[in-house]
């Protein structure tokens, strides 16, 4: 296995994610496709330590900050979620236009 | 030859799950496919010899993340969502930026491509451990301090109007 095909999987992983976070609706699927992008990049960070510096792990202690990062944001994405369903009553984007004059 | 096999196998699976979870019109499926496709992920730090990795992506995304999702898709939403369409109109200029990105990203694929392992895998949980103790103690200690003002800001939004 050489490195192109990680960084290839990576960037096909990346690419799906952008493509879903332009095109859902639904603002949760947005968030799924974020995750999605999240992973990219640390597949690519993992894969770069292992082919670019083997032996070192500074590439993997970067991915696992990013993982950390990667949960709170989801947890404060969740519950910001939660509180605009409870005051708009949908999850599609197009509708949430409270702040259009 | 077995790591070319398990290499495949797990990109077929990443690439089909993370398309259903862009493309599925249930929102339960996407969840699902979004623990799949973040287990694929593990499995390919496994191959990456990112042993702490592994076991931190199993615990933390796949269980904790996708649960998570699982339960806000369970709480949001209703039945009627089902028959929506749930991709805007916008999917062509998407598919434009994404054809654009993947130029870009294919040259940077050409460049990087030749390079092969030259180092035998080894664990790094030990490693990791000395690092996060030693040279990166003051990121470890503000990455705390951003996972508890994480925990009281999701404590914050998502009480009821009624408490307050």
């Amino acid at each position: 296995m050489n490195l192109g095909s990680y960084v290839a999987l990576s960037a096909a992983l990346f690419l799906i994610g952008v493509f879903g976070a332009l095109t859902r609706r639904n603002i949760i699927g947005i968030l799924m496709a974020i995750e999605l992008m999240f992973n990219a990049a640390n597949i690519n960070l993992a894969a770069f330590n292992r082919y670019l510096h083997p032996g070192g792990i500074i590439g993997q202690t970067l991915a696992l900050f990013i993982i950390s990062i990667a949960a709170a944001e989801v947890v404060v994405g969740l519950s910001l979620v939660l509180a605009i369903y409870r005051n708009t009553d949908t999850v599609y984007v197009e509708d949430y236009n409270l702040l259009k004059g | 030859m077995l790591e070319q096999i398990v290499f495949y196998s797990l990109a077929a699976l990443i690439t089909a799950s993370a398309l259903m979870v862009v493309t599925a019109r249930n929102t339960v499926h996407s969840a699902l496919f979004l623990g799949l496709c973040l287990a694929g992920v593990g499995g390919i730090f496994a191959l990456l010899g990112a042993d702490f990795l592994f076991a931190g992506q199993i615990m933390v995304y796949v269980g904790g993340i996708a649960v998570l999702i699982m339960f806000v898709v369970m709480l949001l939403g209703r039945a009627s969502d089902l028959h929506l369409r749930q991709m805007n109109k916008q999917w062509a200029a998407a598919l434009l930026v994404c054809a654009a990105s993947l130029a870009g990203f294919w040259k940077i694929v050409r460049m990087a491509g030749g390079a092969l392992a030259t180092a035998p895998v080894k664990p790094t949980t030990g490693p990791l451990g000395l690092i996060m103790m030693g040279d990166y103690a003051l990121p470890f200690e503000l990455v705390s301090l951003v996972l508890t003002g994480a925990l009281l800001g999701a404590i914050f939004f998502s009480r009821s109007e009624k408490s307050q």
